[in-house]
């Protein structure tokens, strides 16, 4: 089962993540609600995947994968962004972010992109 | 006895359609539809008087904590006081999140009712002044007065009552 | 029985956070408002909470909140970058405040189980026109529009290709087009996704459509056609297809080895409409500004938020303690024991405990009053501006708290009564000049903690009430019958919160139709309050609602008159002694009346009062007990005191109705119901 770090600041996002995550046989081992409690936290649990909101405050969802890329190199980052982010996205993919989804999204395209990780 | 509660408790929503709870009060024989019944209480507990309110609620009683009010049906219908003895029973029914025990004289059994044999009650004209019956059902031979427990609860008619008294 | 369904968790967590994310904003602007700009802090923190109600809004499918989040967001972004210099500061708020008033409208309907249907398009249209006037107004707009139309394919420049040494033997040369999954957005990003992960695997990577980057323009393109890669590697066939197949959102892939000829042909094809790569430029001074925006404004305490439900149920449990508590402490068993020392010394550490747990489940549930003080901000700015009155909220108190449950019942009747004061309180600017005051009237809020009550006013410095005019009205339509004589003041003021006391002629576009004060004595009064009514003509109306704080536990006396027990709040009484039956005075109308230490008292007997006919009734044998509170003190005559004890105050079944002389009722030890007195009723019966 692979474990996963949601990391937005909308408490709504989180809970509708968590809800698909958990249903599609993913593990949530934490949330956090800006980019810099994201690094922070993924440090501290080394999940497998990361979602990451672009939209942040404190730290956006960029600099975070900047952050977590430091920590591991290897850290898989899905971006949530929204339309009219491509710019950022584009950015977040520089950066080492693996995929992305654009919201609205449905749960099928969730599991989809986290399981093609 | 027990079993008729525990039957008359244990019983799901969707079979409870046509299922009443027939219980004495006085000489006749009434019944209430098995969904407002959430309990009965076998004999007579310490109840608590209150003033100041109709003769027929005899006051509030402690239901494993919950403070329910008790009403004599045998006084809600204008009939004569009767004694408590160790038959009389408080079936407590719950509509529209109001909770009160009725007192009655005794507890029956739990009946099937079909919606066939449920008849509307005598009209006024025929000497019939029971405004708390909803209908008349038939077993058989015999004849349960069907109880409307809205109305027995309702306080629009309370005050109407003691208007007219 | 059950209380009604609760919605689902998700349109419950919905409507929480973005009904609080609303409030916070509305907050900000009206702070801000006054001020001749808006501070970028104040810009950032707009655009990201319209960002985030979009956001959420759209997955739920609720179009009309999200296209007007999205608008506002839109404009804001414009704001947030380009820095406009003709910017009409008012307009904004106003475009911000109708926006929150649309968006909370259409959640207080998901709120009541209905479709948020409502149509913000208008609202969208206005906010799109603002935008373009003042990106038309701005010397920066010929920018942007040159920004964002540049167009694929129609320049040529000159690409620099990563590598140009020719094939090798163990080198294949690759075409694969890609059809993403219908969908799945931004499809140029993915492919500019799939490229970035292709570099590492292989060179000389081209692809058609070249702007996968800037063009938008690209992602019909590529929607169309797919999304075409020729690239040169080391790697074999199937290793290249799994790598393309493991991304997400590829909906078919052909992936064919190229001959030389053809990679050619393909590689001129695709290098005549690429256009120059740029170097990642990452938005280091975004980063740095939004981390410097971090605590303009955001004081985080450590918060979580917690379903009602659990929080009635431990108060419950709490309530439950503690009557078990007292079931053991003074447990009919004990009697017969000898020696308890040790017992009580034990007995008396768990009640102290138990007393602690007690407070602390009571304080979780209190919140304060702020929340629904500072929405009357909003109203008080909103009616001011309309009927062109000056109106200026002092809030006092805000920091008093209430039991949850109740919170909910007040912001109804507070806001009318702020209606009221300044429709019909509030004199006109030329009015108040006239009459010497201050041209910024005044409405206070204000909320305070005496004696087991909460007491919520609202005062204004206005015309005050018309007593003369009321009267008419009130016997014009029946409703008081005493004679004029014997009505005090504040009974004549009373009157105007009887149902039918308003009329149409008072319907004004705020205080709406039927929304009278009977209205809100019934909100209080379901809460077990009181509202009272004051004035000074010439000089304002106060009106005081007096909230009891609930679900209280509070220390009781045991007294027993006859065969029933009944509990007096321990705070009431003043003194208790017995009293020499020559020391009753009883004056011409019956009514007895007892001396202490110079001053007389009132007496009642509560024998009399609740008709119990098995108590005592001679004054020697029974107990006199003092008790007070604001208004004055009378004398209870019972049969005799039965010892203190902590009472859980359950209310009177609904069923029964309001009794004079009695507040609540709760559970003893040995398991009987009782009832607890009212004494402020018994004190003055008419009010109370």
């Amino acid at each position: 089962m692979k474990s996963v770090l949601i990391v937005d600041d909308a408490m709504f996002m989180r809970y509708t993540l968590r809800k698909i995550l958990e249903k599609n046989g993913f593990l949530v081992v934490g949330e956090a609600e800006n980019g810099l409690l994201g690094a922070q936290k993924y440090g501290e649990l080394l999940p497998d995947i990361v979602t990451m909101d672009i939209t942040m405050p404190e730290l956006n969802g960029i600099g975070a994968v900047q952050l977590i890329k430091q920590i591991n190199p290897q850290a898989n980052i899905v971006m949530i962004s929204a339309m009219g982010q491509q710019h950022l996205v584009r950015e977040a993919i520089l950066a080492g972010a693996s995929n992305f989804l654009v919201k609205p999204f449905s749960e099928e395209r969730v599991v989809e992109v986290l399981n093609s990780i | 006895m027990s079993e008729i509660l525990d039957e008359a408790v244990l019983q799901e929503e969707d079979t409870q359609k046509g299922k009443f709870l027939t219980f004495l009060v006085g000489k006749e024989e009434y019944g209430i539809e098995i969904k407002y019944v959430t309990e009965i209480i076998g004999g007579i507990q310490a109840i608590t008087e209150i003033p100041d309110v109709p003769e027929y609620v005899k006051g509030i009683i402690n239901l494993r904590g919950k403070i329910i009010p008790v009403m004599d049906v045998n006084l809600r219908f204008n009939k004569e006081a009767r004694d408590y003895n160790d038959r009389t029973c408080i079936i407590v029914i719950d509509i529209d999140e109001l909770s009160v025990g009725l007192i009655v004289d005794n507890v029956a059994e739990v009946i099937s009712i079909a919606d066939a044999d449920i008849v509307p009650p005598p009209d006024v004209r025929s000497g019939f002044h029971n405004r708390y019956i909803k209908g008349i059902g038939k077993i058989g031979s015999e004849v349960k007065l069907i109880l409307d427990c809205q109305r027995l609860l309702s306080t629009e008619e309370l005050e109407n009552l003691d208007y007219i008294n | 029985m059950d209380k009604s369904l609760s919605k689902e968790p998700m349109l419950e967590m919905f409507i929480f956070e973005n009904l609080q994310l609303l409030e916070q904003l509305e907050q900000t602007i009206l702070a801000h408002e006054k001020e001749r700009c808006l501070e970028n802090a104040v810009i950032n923190e707009i655009f990201r909470i319209m960002h985030t109600i979009k956001g959420a809004a759209a997955m739920m499918m609720y179009d009309g909140i999200s296209s007007l989040a999205h608008a506002i967001e839109d404009l804001f972004f414009y704001i947030r970058e380009f820095h406009p210099d003709e910017m009409d500061y008012s307009k904004i708020c106003d475009i911000v405040l109708e926006g929150i008033d649309f968006i909370k409208n259409e959640i207080g309907k998901l709120e009541q189980d209905q479709e948020a249907d409502g149509d913000s398009s208008p609202f969208v249209e206005n906010i799109g026109q603002y935008l373009l006037q003042i990106k038309e107004a701005s010397r920066n707009s010929k920018l942007i529009n040159e920004a964002a139309a540049r167009p694929a394919g129609h320049r040529k420049k000159f690409y620099i290709s990563t590598s140009k040494s020719p094939p090798t033997e163990s080198i294949k040369r690759y075409h694969a087009l890609i059809y993403f999954t219908p969908g799945c957005e931004m499809e140029n990003i993915r492919a500019f996704n799939l490229v970035h992960k292709l570099k590492d695997q292989a060179e000389q990577i081209d692809y058609i459509p070249a702007d996968i980057i800037e063009n938008n323009d690209s992602v019909e393109f590529i929607r169309e056609n797919g999304f075409a890669v020729i690239f040169s590697t080391h790697l074999q066939q199937e290793a290249i297809n799994e790598l393309f197949m493991k991304e997400a959102f590829i909906d078919s892939l052909d992936l064919r080895v190229m001959e030389d000829e053809e990679w050619e042909i393909e590689q001129l094809r695709a290098r005549n409409q690429i256009v120059l790569e740029e170097e990642p430029s990452v938005r280091n001074n975004e980063v740095r500004e939004i981390g410097a925006n971090l605590h303009s404004g955001s004081t985080r305490q450590s918060l979580i938020s917690v379903n009602v439900d659990k929080l009635d149920r431990l108060m419950d449990m709490v309530g439950e303690l503690v009557i078990s508590e007292t079931m053991v402490a003074f447990n009919p068993d004990l009697r017969t024991a000898a020696k308890l020392d040790n017992f009580h010394k034990a007995t008396r550490q768990h009640r102290k405990i138990i007393n602690e747990l007690q407070d602390i489940v009571m304080s979780i549930r209190m919140v304060p009053l702020s929340m629904t003080f500072q929405k009357m901000n909003r109203l008080v700015r909103d009616m001011s501006k309309k009927l062109k009155k000056n109106v200026e909220l002092v809030i006092i108190g805000e920091e008093t708290e209430v039991d949850k449950n109740i919170i909910e019942h007040l912001s109804d009747p507070i806001m009318h009564l702020i209606r009221n004061a300044i429709d019909h309180g509030v004199e006109s600017p030329e009015k108040r000049a006239s009459l010497g005051k201050s041209p910024a009237a005044r409405v206070y809020l204000e909320a305070k903690n005496e004696g087991g009550d909460v007491y919520i006013i609202i005062r204004d410095d206005g015309a005050g009430l018309n007593k003369e005019k009321i009267l008419e009205r009130a016997r014009a339509r029946g409703l008081i019958q005493k004679p004029d004589s014997n009505l005090s003041d504040g009974e004549i003021y009373s009157t105007i919160l009887l149902p039918g006391f308003s009329t149409c002629e008072e319907i004004s576009e705020f205080s709406g139709r039927g929304v009278g004060m009977d209205v809100v004595l019934k909100n209080i009064e379901e809460v077990g309050g009181t509202v009272l009514v004051d004035s000074t003509p010439g000089q304002g109306t106060t009106i005081s609602l007096k909230i009891p704080l609930t679900l209280a536990i509070i220390n009781g006396m045991r007294v027993k008159v006859g065969n029933s027990i009944y509990i007096l709040p321990i705070t009431s009484i003043k003194e208790s002694f017995k009293a020499k039956p020559d020391n009753i005075i009883v004056d011409p109308d019956g009514n007895e009346m007892l001396m202490v230490r110079g001053e007389c008292y009132p007496v009642l007997r509560l024998h009399q009062k609740f008709q119990l006919k098995s108590a005592l009734k001679k004054i020697a044998e029974g107990i006199i007990v003092i008790v007070q509170n604001d208004s004055g003190s009378i004398c209870l005559f019972v049969d005799a005191l039965l010892g203190e004890q902590q009472v859980v105050v359950k209310a009177l079944p609904k069923f029964i109705g309001k009794i004079a002389g009695i507040s609540a009722c709760t559970l003893l030890g040995d398991g009987r119901a009782c009832l607890i007195i009212d004494v402020a009723n018994l004190i003055n019966p008419s009010k109370g």
